[in-house]
């Protein structure tokens, strides 16, 4: 019944769009096949389809001129392993599912195509906050698993060792927060009292802590907020974190507990026998398992189709940051954002937001996109940042950007994060669509899973010897001077400074790569250590880390490459032109 | 193993706690000839976090050096080696791969393989040098693939660590930097598809324009800039695009150029970490510490010279400069400093920045300013007044920002006069 009323409606959408295709929909889930005239239609039609009531998912298979068509990568069908479950995608939703995991007497496999965990996807491209919810639409299982998350955060960072930092954030309200066009005292009433109203009253509902302030003590706390500033609603357990860092650390702590996890390991096929997944196929061979969690991020979809469980296209999502330099850190005592009206969907507007390190960051953009990988900045881009984000602190230094970067959400088109049991195939669970706040979620996202196997059938016994702690390796310029100086007559390492913006010594550059998950490249060190991060990115300290690199690695000094295979730092060694021409 | 037992030698005089005279902090050519200097008078350290003497000299393997001071045309590391000598002969105390952390009330944390080190320094020279503006300061948007370098890093490469950064290279900013290594990718094979260059005129010396770019026949695209770089894992190539007046690209100018290899030489700021830190007033407009005639800084006892205090074109400006900042530190140190007062020192028509920008009445008889002007002037009338009065004056044929342009006047009328001091150029 309900599945007819929501076919009904995706066909009069279709219409809308002129869009020449065909509407199934099973059990909430609603199949597109057919072509449209280009990828933006495509993108509406998907959006306003995941609208609907009762839509449990969006697989929008349209056509659109240039729609680039997926090539099927070989795999190997020689088995190599067995487990109980195998996780694909080792982003931090997959690691934070691979702790929790690793509490459970079970065989587990963690597979990641790209060369570091945490190296693939959005885990190394976002804000870093852990939100407290409030952001999210009401009724959501994002709001309810980020709610859920936060609370669980802060001791999981002190088990990992990992830095966690409740440094509140301010949702301003201002002269420019409300578009509609209403009479000035109307707005000023909404914005002194019914908006921060209504935040306090979801906050409440919520478990969070919220309060509201007046224009003057904001002023007074921040005093390079804007003048325009009407009042404020403070959240004082507003965290951030470290993503790379965390994630990390759940890969490691897994592994200490006995999970295996293989990088450079892409999954190119899923075998499913009567009904249930059989093996994992992946570029280096075959796992056999009962359990597949497709943890894959913007490749759920795909992962999904291999196995015939496709309950959801991911449509990716683009959002810039631009990245402040240290000296910034004096403008702000708190994260901010500003409030508009009307509101974006399924997004929380971003803000200006302090760091872990003591950066200061400017975005996220947001942006429908066409191809997965476009993780560009473009210069439209960086305006609308500055354009967006100016209102809020006008006199801060907007010429001290040391970096900026692109990361690329993964949402479905019902908006919501997907995690569930697939409806035809045993043993497959979806993970997916795990956008924003897929960090801060990310314990509850994992502890959700662990239930979901549990349902499905997979026998969970506790491990009596789970060692829930995992020791961060030193970082000197973090610890009291009488440590540091003890530390570095242990090993001199700890005393050679390489990169000198951000302080990082050698020492710490060669545990990152020996450590349980060896950082192979540059970035990889970049996101363990902070080399190469700061004001001069990297201009001084590349060759330095470039040749401890070699040098542990035991590998020419031009063979060492900025991340995964294809991105060489050299072409080869001096002269090498030279020789070339010679020759021919 | 050489470098290693060479490291002990030279860090023999490493102890937990040192006392010195005069501790110089940076051991390039700044550095190095300040260290010399002081050393005649005072007892010295130089901190260098480097594993050799010598700054960014070491690199530059090109001749070029010298010629002023030793009337030929010397390498960089032949330069350096001068100094280094020198330095050596006089007992300086070296400390190599020590990196300063901080300077607390003349006292210095330095980091290092022997371990952190506290130096109680009666004077403090910093010679900390510049670093390079990047792609990300300059906001060119693109990707961030493998393959994008500043000039600095990519000599480094090639010539110190042997590796080769590109096959195909696009540069951008003509300063001496990019002029420099835009010849030397092309004497080691690599094409050099074209420096590009924002503004109207090249940003280096004219020599270096004909040295580098003529002699070898590569295009030099004048009004133009980098608008995008393509790529997921090496470059792939760049957008460029024509520039109008308010060096905004115009629309329909944009062309692909294929590169594997993007090389910014896009500006040098002078590295003033631990200046800041240690409470140094810094210049605006140079990004370097405030100094008065004799290199002294708002902070008592602690100098400063070389490329931290305002980025040189010239090395032998950088010695001269840093020999009277060893000079000074070591009279400092001996209870010899004398001082009349405080004059101003500003920057008047077409000149961008003055050093030194304060004078306080030492015991120097010629004052040497130097400078850079705005916009370039052919038959250029250069004046330090005092008040109103013109107290040194000289022509020059022309005058180019790219070029830093010296000028000397009589201590002893500047404090007859006791009035703000300040430096012009005019037509004539
Ligand atoms: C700009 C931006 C800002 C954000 N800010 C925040 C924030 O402040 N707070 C917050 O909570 N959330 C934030 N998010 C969301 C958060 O980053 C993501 O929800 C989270 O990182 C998702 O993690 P993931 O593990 O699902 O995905 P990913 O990190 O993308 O991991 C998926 C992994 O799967 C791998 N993979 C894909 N296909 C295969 C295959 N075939 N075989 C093997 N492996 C495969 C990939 O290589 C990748 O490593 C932000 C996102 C963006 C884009
Ligand atoms: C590519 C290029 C080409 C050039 N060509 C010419 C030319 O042809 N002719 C010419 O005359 N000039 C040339 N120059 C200019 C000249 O070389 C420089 O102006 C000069 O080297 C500056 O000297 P310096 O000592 O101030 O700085 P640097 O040489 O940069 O030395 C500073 C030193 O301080 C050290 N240091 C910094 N911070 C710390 C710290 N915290 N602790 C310990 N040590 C520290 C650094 O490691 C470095 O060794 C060129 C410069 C470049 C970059």
């Amino acid at each position: 019944m309900r599945d007819v009323r929501i076919k009904k409606k995706v066909e009069k959408i279709l219409r809308k769009y002129r869009a020449k295709a065909n509407v199934t929909v099973e059990d909430g889930i609603v199949f597109i096949k057919g072509t449209v005239t280009s990828w933006r239609k495509y993108v509406e039609i998907g959006k306003e389809t995941g609208r609907i009531k009762g839509v449990k998912g969006v697989v929008n298979d349209l056509e659109y001129p240039g729609k680039e068509k997926k090539r099927k990568k070989r795999g190997e069908e020689r088995v190599i392993g067995k487990a109980d479950v195998v996780i694909i995608g080792g982003g931090v939703v997959g690691c934070a599912i691979a702790r929790e995991l690793s509490k459970y007497k079970l065989n587990v496999i963690l597979v990641e195509k790209s060369d570091d965990v945490g190296g693939g996807g959005a885990t190394k491209a976002n804000n870093a906050l852990v939100h407290t919810g409030i952001g999210e639409k009401m009724g959501t299982l994002k709001q309810k698993l980020c709610v859920e998350g936060h609370k669980m955060f802060r001791k999981i960072a002190e088990e990992l060792d990992v830095p966690y930092e409740e440094c509140g954030m301010w949702i301003v309200i201002s002269e420019d927060s409300i578009a509609y066009r209403l009479p000035r005292i109307l707005k000023k009433f909404l914005a002194s009292y019914i908006i921060p109203f209504i935040i306090l009253r979801r906050a409440k509902k919520l478990g969070i802590e919220m309060y509201k302030v007046s224009k003057k003590e904001l002023l007074k706390r921040e005093p390079y907020v804007t003048e325009k500033a009407i009042a404020a609603v403070f959240s004082p357990s507003y965290a951030m974190t470290c993503p790379f860092r965390y994630t990390i650390a759940l890969a490691e702590n897994a592994m200490e507990n006995g999970v295996k996890i293989m990088l450079n390991t892409e999954v190119v096929d899923i075998t499913v026998e009567n009904g249930n997944v059989g093996k994992v196929i992946t570029t280096k061979g075959a796992i056999e398992t009962k359990f597949v969690i497709n943890a894959a991020g913007l490749y759920a979809d795909e992962i999904a189709s291999l196995a015939g469980a496709r309950e959801y296209t991911i449509h990716p999502k683009k959002g810039a940051t631009l990245i402040f330099d240290k000296e910034t850190r004096k403008f702000l005592n708190h994260s901010m954002t500003l409030l508009r009206l009307p509101r974006i969907e399924h997004y929380k507007g971003g803000g200006i937001m302090l760091t872990v390190d003591g950066n200061v960051q400017w975005g996220p953009t947001i942006d429908e996109i066409e191809d997965k990988e476009d993780t560009s900045v473009t210069a439209e881009e960086i305006e609308r940042i500055f354009k967006t984000y100016e209102p809020l602190m006008p006199k801060f230094p907007k010429k001290a950007v040391i970096a900026y970067f692109s990361g690329i959400r993964a949402a479905s088109f019902t908006e919501d994060f997907i995690i569930r049991a697939a409806k035809k195939v045993k043993g497959f669970i979806h993970v997916a669509g795990i956008q924003s706040p897929g960090l801060a979620a990310s314990p509850a996202i994992a502890k959700m899973v662990a239930s979901i196997l549990q349902q499905e059938g997979l026998k969970m016994e506790l491990k009596k010897d789970f060692n829930p702690i995992r020791k961060a390796p030193p970082i000197p310029r973090e610890m009291d001077m009488a440590e540091r100086k003890k530390l570095v007559e242990r090993d001199g390492r700890y005393g050679r400074i390489v990169c000198r913006c951000e302080e990082v010594t050698e020492g710490e550059i060669v545990d990152a790569i020996h450590s349980k998950i060896p950082a192979c490249s540059i970035d990889a060190i970049k996101r363990r250590t902070r080399a190469g991060m700061g004001r001069c990115q990297g201009s001084f300290c590349l060759p330095y880390v470039a040749k401890i690199l070699a040098r542990e690695l035991n590998i020419p000094l031009e063979k060492v490459k900025k991340g995964g295979d294809g991105s060489e730092l050299f072409i080869g060694k001096a002269k090498c032109l030279l020789e070339e021409k010679n020759e021919s | 193993m050489a470098l290693s037992s060479s490291l002990a030698r030279l860090n023999a005089c490493w102890r937990k706690k040192m006392r010195v005279d005069v501790a110089v902090i940076g051991g390039g050519p700044a550095g190095l000839a300040a260290a010399a200097e002081a050393s005649k008078e005072a007892s010295v350290v130089i901190i260098e976090r480097n594993e050799e003497l010598g700054g960014i000299l070491q690199q530059c393997i090109h001749p070029g050096f010298g010629n002023f001071i030793f009337g030929e045309m010397l390498t960089g590391p032949e330069y350096a080696t001068r100094f280094i000598e020198k330095v050596r002969a006089a007992g300086v105390d070296i400390m190599l791969e020590t990196t300063v952390l901080e300077i607390e009330n003349k006292k210095i944390i330095a980091s290092g393989r022997n371990g952190i080190v506290e130096i109680e320094a009666k004077a403090i020279i910093l010679a900390t040098g510049c670093r390079e503006r990047t792609r990300q300061q300059i906001l060119i948007p693109g990707t961030r693939p493998a393959g994008i370098y500043t000039a600095g890093c990519a000599q480094r490469l090639i010539n110190i660590d042997g590796v080769m950064p590109g096959r195909k290279v696009v540069i951008l900013g003509s300063g001496d930097v990019g002029l420099i290594m835009a010849r030397r990718f092309t004497l080691e094979g690599a094409e050099v598809e074209g420096v590009y260059e924002i503004m109207p005129k090249p940003g280096g010396l004219m020599r270096n324009v004909v040295q580098c770019l003529h002699d070898f026949d590569i295009p030099l695209h004048l009004r133009h800039t980098i608008i995008d770089i393509k790529g997921k894992k090496r470059v792939e190539g760049v957008v460029v695009a024509k520039v109008d007046e308010n060096l905004k690209p115009i629309k329909g100018t944009e062309r692909y150029v294929e590169c594997d290899c993007v090389v910014l030489a896009v500006g040098l700021i002078p590295e003033n970490e631990i200046a800041k830190k240690a409470g140094v007033e810094m210049d605006a407009i140079t990004g370097g510490a405030i100094v008065d005639e004799g290199m002294e800084t708002s902070v008592d006892g602690i100098f400063a010279c070389g490329n931290a205090v305002h980025v040189h074109d010239l090395v032998d400006d950088v010695t001269i400069e840093a020999e009277l900042a060893g000079k000074m530190a070591a009279k400092y140190v001996n209870g010899m400093e004398e001082r009349k007062g405080l004059l101003k020192v500003k920057a008047g028509k077409n000149v961008r920045y003055v050093v030194p920008q304060m004078l306080r009445g030492k015991d120097i008889e010629t004052i040497r300013f130097s400078f850079r002007v705005k916009k370039e002037m052919e038959n250029a009338r250069v004046v330090v007044k005092a008040g109103e009065e013109v107290i040194a004056e000289r022509k020059e044929r022309i005058v180019r920002p790219p070029e830093m342009v010296k000028i000397l006047a009589e201590a002893k009328k500047i404090w007859e006069i006791r009035k703000e001091v300040m430096v012009e150029v005019e037509e004539v």
